[in-house]
């Protein structure tokens, strides 16, 4: 099953604008004259110059393979649909995790970031909808005791037992 | 009534105050280590842990916070409340970034506690090298170029080296390396004439012999190395020391500059500490209050002198 | 030298060091296998507690911690894809693929005695050769660093996957990165953007953690199917037991890792990280399978797993003989070393107190503790599989957190982690692969400080490079195996054309 993946040759795009502007900012370097030295901008410029190169064949060769591709694939939009919503959900909350880290301190940011993955992941995976009131609540207390117990936990092993501080 | 409810509890407050000083530490002490594991900065800390945790009857609680040659772990230090739970084990790498001009605070965000040990900078050269003194290793340097390994580029070790070129009026290719051990280890295979590095990092390589001290950078000959003449009697106006002590954010209350004062000249008193800190290359070299506020400012100027044209 | 074993020995029999080396051990262990926490951090952590034990219980509780935490690491590679330190990054490579098939339990027992036969060779290494091998790493200046590097970086043609030209390109992003932070020669910040963080350059446990880790959580979050559960209970404990027999075996395998872990452990600064991933090249070039290498391959465990507790007698070797530490955990033991005393140098070989002999007899001791406690813990480790995936992964990206953010206390890493993991994902997607990454991470700094520190002294002059002996027999080797591999790929793909699809 060929996924017809726009992201393929366009991540090469990206590969090859970043190492221009690597070059030029690399270009702007102050020289320190070491005699002998290559200077501080050699390496920079010459490892983003043969990527900048090398990510054009990929690029090409990226395309062509993308338009042969012909329609896309849509037997699997849907869990498509899902494992993007699932991915960008995931980065979103790590996000604020470690915005929440040191500000709302180690146990209350982990606890509602456990609560709130495995929580997130069953209602975007789309088994929310099918449980019974119940089961819902049921899920709901096993998700928050789970979290609960792991941020104590580790709370516990990393201060006590390996002396590695975390935020309060 | 309401006066009375006042003076209530401008009265406990009092209490609450002057309990809160009285037992200073109440809670766990958190010691900012602007290093990673392992430096000297690291194993003076956390050799001096057990003894001050007896003293102050409290847990200290070290944090390794490394980054920027120590500029991440010293910055998040100026930043925490003044309350004495949150210290920093300073060192001259605080001076040394200071001085190269590349982070946004000096010595005078600090207020320091005390001082505790201390360790030359050597400079040392190969058991087979061709040069055995101070005297013809700068010889060598005036006529042609040498090379001289340090350890990273702006360190205190790479910024004592370029002073030692400066007074002896050599001209050094001086060589960085990523760290202490790469350089030594340049030194004996004989991939640079010479390294300039603090003497607890040398202690093993020069006790074994692998390595030969020519100079050191102290007013007077250390016990340590009775035989290590200093730059000052070789005719060099150059005096350096690493030093490594206790410090904490500006505004400390004075309680806990006394608590912590009485706990450290106890245990340099006991004599419990001299010992680890010979094994260690250094040397106890105790210093508080006013005496040690000058010896930071006389330091910090020093540094920004040596570290002269590498500045930024 | 017997009379020295047996002094030693009866310094190692007491029932206070013995337990002071399986406290050691069983802490290391712990701390091995989650994500973020070092040796060196384990090691630090007992610093202050061996302060009062006689000098052969505080070490050997110090090399316990060092042995467990080396062997440890294979935990999470195996089961979960996430190698916890640079050492343990090859081991996924076959690790990985064994679990996948329902053998989690096989692979373990594979790492766990092959990290035991990689750790007593070493030891025995240590205790007959370490001065000629400390002398030999001497001899390594800038050119022979740089040409080590070089070698090094030819790996990547394969760990690179199925494009030889995305796997350069990724070896170059890692290389790229590596050159953030202070200029090592000049001083100059490049790409710094006036963060206090990057000063340094980029730290490798968040870049490891994000590439391998995160990015592997994120793939699982993509592809997580509440209806796939089936798949999950597929794992047979039953098979999870110390596997002698069959990793001896692979003899060859594990000659393979203690050679490489011997040779290339003990240069400094350079041998650790890169040591596993060589005895993995070697052995997967020396084999008459290569193309089963990655797939779940036993013999690619067994080299790793063993070269992995060789290096640790590597890095031994100079830190011991010369009083050089070759990376962070080393450092924190010579830490030890000195607060005890205990003086390194070419005398403590000669030393007839039987001191350092206790020493060798704890380490060897270290790893049968090792051994017996990864063997009581097999079946446990195994469990963490049956983990429901949702819960999993919110765990795993805990441990990552504060895994990280342990190791400097800074929340920046954080943030790096996280843009590394994202990095890492889209990486693997359009087939970069993330291994060429580490590996340029890892070598980039060594290949262009020394590049530069050697063009230093020598004052402009590229001579040395090909004229120093060792320095041009490893520009030869890789060369060769360039060489070698491009003429594989080649062959290979001459023969598979017609059924050619590079997608995944």
């Amino acid at each position: 099953m060929t996924q017809r993946d726009i992201g393929k040759p366009l991540f090469n795009v990206v590969l090859i604008i970043v190492s221009a502007s690597v070059f030029v900012a690399a270009s702007a370097f102050p020289d320190v004259n070491i005699p002998g030295d290559l200077s501080a901008a050699f390496f920079p410029k010459f490892l983003s110059g043969l990527i900048f190169i090398l990510a054009i064949p990929c690029l090409i060769k990226d395309f062509q393979e993308w338009r042969k591709g012909g329609q896309a694939v849509s037997s699997s939009s849907i869990s498509l649909v899902r494992g993007a919503s699932q991915w960008l959900f995931v980065i979103l909350l790590l996000i604020a995790y470690v915005y929440a880290f040191e500000r709302l301190g180690y146990m209350i940011s982990t606890a509602l970031f456990t609560f709130s993955c495995v929580v997130g992941l069953t209602v975007l995976s789309g088994t929310w909808g099918t449980l019974s009131t119940a089961v819902k609540s049921k899920a709901l207390a096993g998700a928050l005791v789970f979290s609960v117990v792991l941020a104590v936990t580790i709370f516990y092993v990393f201060t006590d037992l390996f002396k590695i501080p975390l935020p309060t | 009534m309401k006066k009375l409810l006042g003076g209530f509890t401008l009265a406990i407050g009092c209490i609450v105050a002057g309990q809160a000083f009285a037992e200073y530490p109440t809670k766990n002490v958190d010691m900012i280590v602007p290093f990673s594991a392992g430096g000297g900065n690291d194993t003076f800390v956390r050799a001096l842990q057990p003894l001050v945790e007896e003293q102050l009857d409290t847990t200290l609680v070290i944090r390794n916070i490394a980054g920027g040659g120590g500029a991440v772990g010293m910055s998040r230090a100026v930043a925490s409340p003044a309350d004495g739970y949150t210290l920093l084990a300073a060192s001259n790498a605080m001076l040394t970034l200071e001085a190269m001009g590349t982070v946004p605070f000096t010595h005078d965000d600090f207020d320091f506690i005390a001082k505790l040990i201390e360790e030359p900078y050597l400079i040392a050269v190969s058991s087979e090298s061709p040069y055995q003194d101070i005297e013809s290793l700068v010889e060598a340097a005036q006529s042609g170029s040498v090379r001289v390994g340090a350890s990273g580029v702006g360190s205190s070790a790479h910024i004592a080296a370029n002073a030692i070129a400066n007074r002896t009026e050599s001209t050094f290719n001086l060589i960085p390396y990523p760290g202490g051990s790469e350089a030594m280890s340049a030194a004996m295979g004989g991939h640079v004439e010479a390294v300039v590095l603090g003497g607890a990092e040398l202690r093993s390589a020069l006790e074994s012999g692998r390595l030969k001290a020519l100079a050191t950078t102290y007013a007077e000959r250390s016990d340590s190395l009775p035989d290590v003449p200093t730059f000052q009697e070789s005719g060099y106006d150059l005096t350096l020391t690493v030093w490594r002590g206790i410090a904490g954010p500006k505004g400390l209350p004075d309680e806990v500059k006394k608590e912590w004062v009485a706990a450290i000249q106890q245990i340099v008193e006991d004599g419990s500490y001299e010992q680890t800190a010979n094994n260690l290359g250094t040397e106890l070299a105790p210093l508080y209050g006013d005496e040690l506020e000058a010896f930071i400012d006389e330091s910090a100027a020093t540094m920004r002198e040596a570290a002269g044209d590498l500045a930024n | 030298m017997i009379s020295g074993y047996l002094d030693g020995l009866g310094m190692v029999l007491q029932l206070s060091t013995l337990l002071a080396i399986a406290g050691g051990t069983l802490l290391g262990i712990v701390m091995g296998a989650l994500p973020g926490l070092t040796s060196a951090m384990a090691i630090a952590l007992l610093l202050p507690v061996t302060f009062g034990m006689p000098p052969v219980a505080g070490i050997g509780m110090l090399l316990g911690a060092l042995c467990g935490a080396g062997a440890s690491g294979s935990i999470p590679a195996i089961l979960l894809n996430i190698p916890g330190t640079p050492s343990s990054v090859a081991t996924t490579f076959d690790g990985f693929p064994m679990a996948q098939k329902g053998e989690a339990g096989r692979a373990l027992g594979l790492a766990i005695v092959a990290s035991f036969f990689g750790g007593v060779a070493s030891m025995v290494i240590l205790s007959l050769l370490a001065p000629p091998i400390a002398e030999f790493a001497l001899r390594f200046g800038p050119a022979e660093y740089f040409s080590l590097s070089i070698f090094g970086l030819v790996i990547i043609a394969s760990v690179a996957g199925k494009s030889l030209l995305k796997g350069l390109i990724a070896g170059m992003i890692g290389f790229l990165v590596s050159t953030i932070g202070t200029d090592p020669i000049t001083g100059v910040g490049r790409f710094t953007f006036n963060e206090l963080s990057l000063l340094t350059g980029v730290n490798l446990l968040p870049a490891l953690i994000g590439l391998f880790a995160v990015s592997q959580v994120l793939k699982d979050t993509f592809e997580y199917d509440p209806n796939e559960r089936l798949k999950e209970s597929g794992h047979r404990i039953d098979i999870a037991r110390p596997r002698f027999i069959e990793t001896l075996k692979h003899w060859k395998a594990v000659m393979m890792g203690v050679i490489s872990g011997s040779i290339v452990g003990p240069i400094p600064g350079a041998g650790g990280s890169i040591a596993s991933l060589v005895a993995y090249d070697q052995t997967r070039r020396f084999s008459k399978t290569p193309e089963k290498f990655g797939t779940g391959h036993a013999p690619g465990i067994v080299s790793v797993e063993s070269a992995n507790n060789a290096l640790l007698g590597g890095a031994l070797i100079p830190t011991l003989a010369l009083g050089i530490p070759g990376e962070a955990a080393t450092a924190v033991l010579l830490g030890g070393l000195m607060i005890q005393g205990i003086t390194p140098g070419p005398l403590l070989f000669a030393d007839q107190s039987g001191t350092v002999y206790g020493i060798f007899l704890a380490y060897l001791l270290a790893n049968v503790f090792m051994l017996l406690i990864m063997c009581l813990g097999i079946k446990l480790f195994i469990r963490v599989l049956m983990v429901p995936r949702k819960q999993l992964l919110a765990a795993i990206l805990v441990f990552c957190f504060i895994g990280v953010y342990g190791v400097d206390g800074d929340v920046f890493n954080l943030y790096l982690m996280l843009g590394f993991g994202v990095l890492g994902y889209f990486l693997n997607r359009y087939n970069f692969g993330t291994a060429p990454v580490i590996l340029g991470l890892i070598l980039g700094p060594i290949a262009e400080s020394n590049l530069r520190r050697g063009l230093q002294s020598f004052e402009g002059d590229w001579t040395p490079f090909f004229t120093r002996p060792i320095s041009v027999a490893f520009l030869i080797v890789a060369i060769g195996l360039l060489a070698l591999t491009l003429w594989q790929n080649y062959r290979s793909n001459q023969q598979s054309t017609p059924a050619g699809d590079d997608s995944v």
